[in-house]
């Protein structure tokens, strides 16, 4: 028996190209931003140049406030995050193996799962204050869902032929849980999770404009009662890398997970 | 191996479906038997009822005078795709039957290769089923069904998915493993000269509801190879099995 190893055909220029062009990219787009508002005569106060935007940035007065606000919010994004994934995960898992069970639930789901959920969140103040409870509880119910219908739906789409193969083999009822259907449906499990991850984030942020005394989104509302655009943007920068580092957190914890997966 | 009267129906969304109809079997220990029978006739229903997966709804499948139950670990099964689990190495797919029941021993280890050696696969013990081929693939999956040294083989269309060279290959390869390992063997194949190629009987089906409509002793010795194909009787054999099949389009 003799096999042939076949690598992907790759075009030696192409990744370098990609990277190439989209610095190029980058560094338009950065100019742009610089000079262009100058240029049209756009007020400062609606678009600031960037060196004022990067000022507010890195100010030194302001560096621990963002660190701390920064912490508050990404305190409620971690905990919510951890109580959403494991109710989401926990429930699916239970789900799958009660096909009548969720039958009954499953309206149910859908019927939660397709309220605007953020709009619920000033209802949370009113029940959990107006401190992290609340923002967790905003954050949790933001990155259930996903993960629920994602992971419900990897568990229940294992191949038939595979859970015979478990059955055959006399396969128990946990068995067929850790070793076939939680590792099979990781893939769809961790798309849920980037979703998770991504709404925890506007979750926390939404949360905290309806009521909060920290976080980064009580820090943009006072910095837009002073009219103080480049802070605006400047916290937008922030909270954009830490979803950034998020997502890429879990992309990463994905690759090192499903080491089958073809890339 | 015991059927008698096995009937079994569905209902479904659309309908109530009679799968098998009064089914009545019986195998050999050792033997080595075919079923051929046009798509839905409850071929795949019957092999499912032989291992325990699915309950008749009537009659009976016996196995040693005992009622065949899931799990008994005595069954051994290759489908069609080859239904390896992908973050596994070959070698851990094929000890799999073992592992569920208990942690493989060094043993069990050098048996799986040594199964694995006699598929041409040693040197992929360790390799992950993506990086093999789906030939390659479908022969870990035959190990893989004779780790435990099951009493009976049970294969649906094991070689449907692959080309025909790789198919005349292992079907070699299938007829060698039953010979060496006293296997009972049930085929459930689209294609008649597999069937014949193959088995002891072959068992003709109508289509659904599923009956069994003529059994066919094939005379040839225990060890075949492909020249077998070329026979004069293999002809005659597969054309008589073919006629069943023509009737039941006109």
């Amino acid at each position: 028996m003799s096999t042939t190893t076949v690598s992907p055909p790759r075009r030696p220029s192409g990744r370098g190209v990609q990277i190439t062009g989209g610095i190029a990219l980058l560094v338009v787009l950065l100019l742009a931003w610089q000079f262009l508002p100058g240029l049209l005569n756009t007020p400062r106060y609606v678009i600031p140049p960037l060196t004022e935007v990067l000022a507010a940035l890195v100010d030194p007065a302001a560096l621990p406030r963002y660190l701390q606000n920064a912490a508050a919010t990404m305190t409620e994004v971690g905990l919510g995050l951890l109580i959403g994934v494991a109710l989401g995960l926990g429930l699916a898992v239970t789900l799958a193996q009660m096909p009548r069970v969720y039958g009954i639930v499953f309206p149910y789901i859908v019927a939660i799962e397709s309220i605007p959920k953020v709009a619920v969140a000033p209802l949370f103040v009113i029940w959990f204050g107006f401190g992290l409870p609340s923002k967790v509880v905003v954050v949790v119910l933001l990155a259930f869902f996903p993960v629920l219908v994602n992971t419900i739906h990897g568990l229940r789409s294992v191949d038939r032929d595979q859970i015979d193969l478990f059955r055959v083999n006399g396969a128990s009822p946990m068995q067929l849980r850790t070793r076939l259907l939680i590792p099979a449906a990781l893939p769809q499990i961790f798309s849920g999770l980037e979703l998770a991850v991504a709404n925890a984030m506007i979750g926390a942020i939404v949360a905290e404009f309806v009521g909060a005394q920290h976080g980064l989104g009580v820090l943009i509302l006072q910095a837009q009662g002073r009219m103080e655009t480049p802070a605006v943007f400047a916290l937008l920068i922030i909270l954009s890398a830490l979803g950034i580092l998020l997502n890429l957190a879990v992309r990463l914890a994905r690759r090192w997970v499903i080491t089958w997966e073809p890339r | 191996m015991e059927l008698r009267g096995l009937q079994k129906s569905y209902a479904t969304r659309t309908g109530h479906v009679h799968a098998l109809s009064a089914v009545d079997l019986s195998i050999r220990q050792g033997e080595f038997v075919a079923v051929v029978g046009p798509s839905g006739c409850g071929k795949t229903t019957m092999l499912k009822i032989l291992a325990g997966l699915e309950e008749p709804t009537g009659g009976s499948a016996s196995l040693g005078g005992h009622p065949v139950r899931t799990g008994s670990g005595d069954v051994g099964m290759v489908f069609q795709k080859a239904t390896l689990l992908p973050w596994k190495d070959i070698l851990a797919n094929v000890l799999l039957p073992l592992s569920l029941r208990r942690r493989p021993t060094s043993a069990d280890r050098t048996k799986a290769m040594d199964l694995l050696a006699m598929a041409g696969l040693a040197e992929f013990a360790r390799k992950r089923p993506g990086e093999l081929s789906g030939g390659m693939q479908q022969r870990a999956a035959i190990c893989r069904a004779l780790v435990h040294d099951p009493s009976l083989l049970l294969m649906d269309e094991p070689f449907g998915a692959l080309d025909a060279m790789t198919r005349d290959t292992l079907n070699v390869e299938v007829n060698r493993i039953w010979r060496e390992t006293g296997t009972t063997a049930v085929l459930i194949t689209h294609s008649i000269s597999e069937a014949v190629f193959l088995a002891e009987r072959v068992i003709v089906m109508s289509p659904r509801p599923g009956r069994i409509v003529e059994e066919i002793i094939v005379p040839f010795d225990r060890e075949r190879s492909l020249d077998l194909l070329g026979e004069p009787e293999f002809a005659a054999l597969t054309s008589r099995i073919r006629s069943h099949f023509e009737v039941s389009h006109a």
